[in-house]
């Protein structure tokens, strides 16, 4: 409900992004002696889904962007090559899932750390960045825009893309998803995956129609992601429609972010400072809050 | 009809339904109130003010039907612009909490926590504000007891019935108010979005349902939607299912929409009969 623009001729943006997320979603749970049975479904994403997700993604001409965790990195360095020479954008998840809310003062050198062991590996340094579980702390984004990151992925709060002041002069684009279009969601209920299809052909016909951004967030895991040869089938089926409707274009996380500054968008306030007052005072009752299905 | 002897809330024989639309503003209040920075995945609150308060009041509009937008008194502190310009498109402001408090409160703060949100709504719109929405549901005699000395008409909390009542809260011939009782199981969209991840096509179908066993049968409907992302409807598929109920329910005939102030007026003075509850 803005005035933001697309290019001329664009009607409607379409974001595939992909959350890699593999042994580091299962180290959560457990030890990494323990990587087998139950915890190996981020190792089948690798094993099995990635390159068949890759090759998908070559036929339909798609180049998207695959947030990594450093933990990740180091496990699948081949891996995270292939998808780089594969014309992917390559970005940062962290330094492992641990929420950056729970880091205190480790934070920036927890995003310094995701941010160098991906420049390492695939000799360039990422533009952007998505937080594990979308947990966002009050000084995320200037840590950030401090680390040279030009866009963060982490919010659900808008149909376009915006500008975050982010300390001093500096600002950091967001590049807002919504849960709505994520598949570790609908997986975690359960729900097959011409479910999941069903809920995405509907969002993108009326994000079209607005001519919004549709950020469909995927993951490489063989539980709540979207790596099994049935899954990746149905999607292609609907990312073929997709790319047939007129005015549709594909743009990776960097390409929004820079088509953001170019359409110069005035810089917003991070939004804990408006809220920084009442939450010092506020007894934290996160148990209470509402949260997704496997978040 | 009577039930047990008890002579149920009667309307008027030409309303076929009558129906109250309600948006829970519900933005960034949700996750202060509860301790946490609306940043990142918990963002989603903001989505309400930026994006869905804006679209749903374009969509109603369209429709020309009314609509009642409860707002948490936190929420109308920070967007008093988009508190103004519901107000402005002609939408009952009602209350919803100051800081969504989804827990039992002790009656001294509760009573200024009410007495706060209500001094913010009042002084954005200018208008008594008539009506409140529990967030969460949890209410007491007390809250009751506060809404009326404010001069509220109505509460829309309670799920205990199909039809409005009068809801009677103490022993003195004033203690008593409107209730509009809501269903959060079906007639609402966050259990959809939140929990069953149901398809939009799929929660129009429900409501649909809900609608065809309520008109011409107990002809009272109570729908609820919040215009955050994530489990709200302020996005564009689901604002457009919102429409296409809208428009659905449009096409039977005896069917009136109100906002729920309009039609606590109606069940206060116009009703052939309004039946009383006594809670406890």
């Amino acid at each position: 409900m803005t005035d933001f623009r697309w290019p001329d001729g664009v009607r409607c943006v379409v974001f595939v992004s992909l959350n890699f997320d593999a042994e580091s979603y299962d180290l959560k749970s457990t030890t990494e002696d323990r990587l087998f049975g139950r915890f190996s479904y981020g190792r089948y994403g690798v094993r099995a889904g990635l390159p068949r997700l890759l090759h998908m993604l070559q036929r339909r001409g798609i180049r998207a962007t695959v947030f990594i965790t450093a933990s990740d990195a180091m496990r699948h360095v081949d891996a995270i090559r292939e998808i780089r020479d594969a014309g992917h954008e390559i970005a940062s998840r962290g330094a492992d899932l641990a929420p950056l809310t729970t880091l205190g003062d480790s934070e920036f050198h927890a995003l310094q750390r995701g941010r160098d062991t991906l420049a390492e590996i695939a000799g360039v340094h990422p533009a952007g960045f998505r937080a594990a579980a979308g947990e966002v702390g009050p000084r995320t984004l200037d840590h950030l825009a401090h680390l040279g990151f030009t866009y963060d992925s982490s919010f659900q709060d808008d149909d376009h893309p915006y500008v975050f002041s982010a300390g001093g002069s500096a600002t950091i684009v967001e590049v807002p998803t919504v849960s709505s279009l994520d598949d570790s969601f609908p997986y975690s209920a359960r729900h097959t995956h011409a479910r999941v299809l069903k809920i995405w052909a509907e969002e993108f016909e009326a994000l079209y129609r607005a001519g919004c951004l549709v950020p469909l967030t995927l993951h490489l895991r063989g539980d709540i992601g979207t790596s099994r040869a049935a899954r990746i089938a149905a999607l292609e089926e609907l990312l073929a429609h997709i790319a047939g409707q007129p005015g549709v274009r594909f743009m990776n996380g960097s390409e929004l972010a820079a088509h953001t500054v170019r359409s110069g968008r005035k810089p917003e306030a991070n939004p804990y400072l408006a809220h920084s007052e009442v939450l010092s005072r506020t007894l934290y009752r996160g148990d209470l809050a509402i949260r997704p299905i496997g978040a | 009809m009577t039930t047990a002897g008890i002579e149920r809330t009667r309307l008027p024989e030409e309303l076929r339904c009558a129906v109250t639309l309600g948006v829970d503003f519900d933005g960034p209040s949700h996750e202060v109130g509860r301790g946490i920075a609306p940043l990142g995945t918990h963002s989603w609150g903001r989505y309400s003010a930026r994006c869905g308060i804006p679209r749903h009041i374009e969509m109603l509009h369209r429709q020309g039907v009314p609509c009642t937008f409860f707002v948490p008194g936190y929420d109308a502190e920070c967007h008093p612009d988009v508190v103004q310009a519901i107000d402005r498109a002609g939408f009952e402001v009602a209350a919803h909490g100051y800081l969504h408090e989804a827990w039992d409160l002790e009656a001294a703060e509760e009573t200024e926590l009410l007495q706060r949100t209500d001094r913010v709504l009042r002084e954005l719109t200018g208008k008594p504000v008539l009506g409140w929405r529990s967030p969460s549901g949890r209410k007491t005699a007390t809250t009751m007891r506060v809404l009326k000395s404010m001069g509220y008409v109505y509460d829309s909390s309670d799920k205990d019935y199909d039809l409005p009542y009068r809801l009677r809260f103490g022993s003195h011939p004033d203690d008593w108010i409107i209730e509009l009782p809501n269903n959060t199981y079906s007639l609402d969209d966050f259990p959809f979005y939140k929990f069953s991840h149901t398809p939009p096509s799929e929660v129009l179908a429900q409501w649909k349902s809900e609608f065809d066993a309520i008109y011409d049968a107990d002809r009272f409907l109570v729908l609820c939607v919040h215009p955050r992302s994530g489990w709200g409807s302020g996005t564009p598929v689901r604002t457009r299912i919102l429409e296409q109920f809208i428009e659905y329910m449009k096409q039977h005939d005896g069917v009136r929409f109100f906002s729920a102030m309009e039609f606590a007026r109606l069940c206060e003075r116009g009703l052939p009969h309004l039946e009383e509850a006594r809670i406890p």
